[in-house]
């Protein structure tokens, strides 16, 4: 049996993300099959020399941060400041279906690679631009990270404890869910490439992206004026809904209960039946207004046993329960290596490093086993030489000028 | 009705089961409306779980008018079948088979109760891509737990890494991990579904098939959490620790009047931050000179910052920093962030109208397709809606064939 093609085989995508966003998009068209070809300048390093550093030893070819949201691509380090640097990078746009990039606003135009002069290129790419505020409106020029972007869409006032300051998401929550949405616009712009021949231009901006998953709060404050409250863990229908210290250090499990039959099991699974019939607890309603007195208690059960015991026992007794897992325990855990998520790509210098892949299989295999991250310059000569046919003296030459480097 | 967008000309058939409150089905499925398919969210007679849970424009409860369902739903027609009786079961197969696209939102035990397999429907339809989306998946150990938000957000490591970069957790061990009040893992489990969906039709070009998607709404979680993992990967260091920090100062700090974010990661940044700060003696010092010692010793500067911070509002602040190009600005709530100068121009929120005329706004689409561009096609279907509609054009079933459904069209 052969090997049905991925979806994006044959396409090539030029790759001028920085930090993670963007990144992080590339890296999924890779693993769909897409050629990606990083464009890396040696003075714009962003990720490569930041921390995590494998073993916390600096180095190029030794950051986390770098090699899991680069893999599977190639990496060409042209120098952009130089005109035969941005003359090579045309050359391999000229040649490319996609184009991704998220430097700050008007950085691309500067450097002779905005959009109109792309098209001019390569009338059918498809040019994503993404931006902390996006491209155009009075803020498109300020730079922003993920901490930024949680606290001006909001995301960051209906995160934290109650009665307590705003918090920012983990995870650099708007980066990858970003990508997310960019992976979505750019598959949907090549299949309707595919079936018109017609490329285009896409614009994201990162917070609005946030503002996405908050609808209620937008509807309620436009309606009566009303801000979200922040509520910790807990949740307006279902109670209890928190995570609890187990035994041992820094073990919390999470517990959503959303009736009371659920309730009445959990009573049982604790071994204290009598919270269902206290009329504190034994209704809904009174539960939501009793969150103060019950949580405790739960936790006095939970504070005795083991996270995994305690998720089984619920789970078996038909209540939603689940581990509170650090990064560590998510790349450890035997269901989602079961399922092929945490896959290892063997780095020539780092060695094999776990790293999440897709959070969906087809057909009950993942769709595709990354490869490493590509090292500082790796893939110079294939896309030099190779793709774009410049002779090898030529080459050399530019090497020596510090063109390619 | 004739459809623009990448999509148009697809079919989605949408059937959610949301007893637990996800959302990650209906809006994948409302992704691929907003991309212009044609798609179809059946629902049970009792009506979405959503329906039920607000907020409504005029306070009352209206099962037509939940915002959320408003949101999770607009860009698509409803059809109401109880798929428990011979005749709803009947009408949904022959939907099923007529479709390009058949997503799931639901526990486990729900896909396998229905045979809504791939493996069962591709007779009738071998072009037919499933997307079935769950709290653990269709697969492995844990696949028949049930789950919510807040069970994928702590399986997928996401609240425990929040607090995230980089707030500070002052006792780890008891600080608990925290969600935000959002359905953030149904949305991002969601929008994950609708890229596999349009990679799986890019195949489906090529190979004429179909295929089965099993996305896990826990593995939607960890599959956003990259940096937070290479730590672990890489030097085994837990999140909410400042070690993790990366470059600072890249964080938000109380003010005069409530926080302000200050940003100046880059050296550049980092100098003219300090020129608006009156440059202090400590400016120089070579433990703050680059974005990683200003990380490391992140326990030093933060109070020194603080003591600037505090002697002005967030507005000074921000106007001082934005004429040096520095990204600094107050922290906006909500309703600060509907009301900024910026969303307004970009015209980012929908306005709607409720059924009392009661005036409100919804976040758009985030992401601008220069030629197959978003749009608002049609509000959420009040329930069974196109009942009719829908059965006689996909379906050509007669008035007659109808009332055999078990719902009554509208």
């Amino acid at each position: 049996m052969t090997t049905p093609p991925l979806p994006l085989e044959g396409i090539r995508i030029a790759d001028f993300g920085q930090i993670i966003a963007v990144p992080y998009t590339a890296q999924m068209l890779a693993w769909l099959g897409a050629e990606v070809i990083l464009i890396e300048t040696e003075d714009r390093l962003t990720t490569r020399v930041w921390p995590p550093f494998a073993e916390a030893e600096p180095g190029v070819n030794r950051s986390g941060g770098f090699n899991l949201v680069n893999s599977s691509k190639m990496s060409c380090t042209l120098n952009l400041r130089d005109p035969e640097g941005v003359a090579l990078a045309k050359q391999i746009i000229a040649v490319s279906d996609v184009l991704v990039e998220n430097y700050s606003s008007g950085t691309m135009e500067r450097m002779g690679l905005g959009y109109a002069a792309v098209q001019a290129l390569r009338p059918d790419v498809v040019y994503l631009s993404l931006g902390a505020f996006g491209r155009t409106g009075p803020m498109k020029d300020l730079v922003g990270f993920h901490s930024v972007i949680n606290l001006f869409s909001g995301l960051a006032s209906v995160t934290g404890h109650k009665g307590s300051h705003p918090r920012i998401m983990g995870g650099l929550f708007p980066d990858a869910f970003s990508g997310c949405y960019c992976v979505l616009a750019l598959l949907e712009a090549l299949y309707h490439r595919a079936n018109t021949g017609e490329g285009q231009y896409i614009e994201v901006a990162m917070t609005e992206v946030l503002a996405t998953i908050l609808p209620e709060a937008v509807m309620k404050y436009t309606l009566d004026g009303t801000e979200p409250e922040r509520v910790g863990n807990r949740h307006q229908e279902k109670v209890p809904h928190n995570v609890f210290r187990c035994l041992g250090d820094e073990n919390w499990v999470a517990i959503s209960v959303e009736d009371d039959a659920q309730f009445r099991a959990l009573a049982q699974v604790a071994g204290i039946p009598e919270w269902a019939e206290d009329p504190r607890f034994s209704a809904t309603e009174a539960r939501l207004s009793h969150q103060d007195e019950l949580e405790p208690l739960i936790e006095q059960w939970t504070l005795g046993c083991k996270v995994e015991d305690v998720v089984e026992k619920l789970q078996a007794a038909g209540v939603p329960a689940g581990p509170v897992l650090d990064s560590a325990q998510v790349l450890a855990d035997p269901h989602m290596i079961q399922r092929g998520f945490v896959q290892s790509p063997d780095h020539p210098i780092v060695g094999p490093r776990p790293m999440g892949a897709f959070s969906w299989t087809v057909d009950g295999g993942q769709p595709a086993i990354p490869r490493s991250a590509p090292l500082f310059g790796e893939h110079n000569k294939k896309v030099i030489q190779e793709l774009l046919q410049v002779p090898g003296e030529e080459f050399e030459r530019l090497m020596q000028n510090g063109v390619i480097r | 009705m004739l459809r623009e967008g990448a999509l148009a000309g697809l079919k989605v058939l949408e059937l959610t089961d949301q007893v637990s409150g996800q959302v990650a089905g209906s809006f994948c499925a409302r992704l691929l409306g907003d991309a212009g398919a044609d798609v179809v969210k059946v629902e049970s007679p009792q009506g979405d779980h959503y329906r039920k849970s607000g907020p409504y424009p005029g306070g009352v409860p209206d099962p037509d008018c939940s915002g959320m369902f408003l949101y999770l739903n607009s860009n698509k027609r409803g059809v109401a079948l109880d798929i428990e009786s011979p005749g709803g079961r009947a009408a949904f197969q022959d939907l099923v088979a007529t479709s390009d696209f058949l997503v799931l939102g639901q526990n486990s035990s729900e896909v396998q109760r229905f045979g809504l397999s791939r493996e069962r429907l591709s007779e009738s339809n071998p072009g037919l891509i499933v997307v079935t989306i769950t709290p653990f998946g269709l697969t492995g150990f844990n696949s028949a737990y049930l789950g919510d938000d807040l069970i994928a957000i702590s399986s997928g490591g996401m609240a425990y890494a929040t607090p995230g970069i980089p707030d500070r957790v002052e006792d780890p061990g008891r600080e608990p991990p925290l969600r935000s009040n959002t359905h953030m893992a149904g949305y991002l489990a969601g929008v994950q579904g609708a890229m596999a969906s349009v990679a799986a039709l890019l195949s489906r070009s090529m190979t004429g098939t179909g295929c089965e998607i099993d996305l896990s709404m826990q593995e939607a979680v960890a599959a956003v959490m990259p940096f937070e993992l290479a730590h672990a990967s890489y030097h085994e260091a837990k999140p909410r620790r400042p070690e993790i920090f990366g470059v600072m100062p890249n964080t938000y700090l109380p003010c005069q009047d409530g926080y302000v974010v200050v940003m100046a990661v880059m050296d550049a940044h980092w100098r003219n931050l300090m020129v608006i700060a009156d440059n202090p003696d400590w400016a120089e010092l070579e433990v703050f000179s680059s974005g990683v010692e200003r990380a490391r010793n992140w326990d030093a500067l933060e109070p020194l910052l603080l003591e600037w911070t505090m002697a002005h509002t967030g507005a000074e602040i921000a106007q001082l920093a934005q004429e040096r190009g520095i990204p600094c600005f107050p922290a906006y709530t909500v309703g600060q962030m509907v009301d900024s100068a910026h969303v307004i121009e970009r015209g980012f929120m929908v306005d709607m109208e409720g059924p009392g005329g009661q005036k409100f706004k919804l976040p758009g689409y985030p992401v601008r397709l220069e030629r197959t561009p978003w749009k608002f096609f049609r509000p959420a279907p009040k329930l069974g809606e196109h009942t009719s509609e829908v059965l006689g054009e996909w379906l050509g079933y007669s008035d007659a064939q109808l009332s055999t459904v078990g719902v009554e069209a509208r």
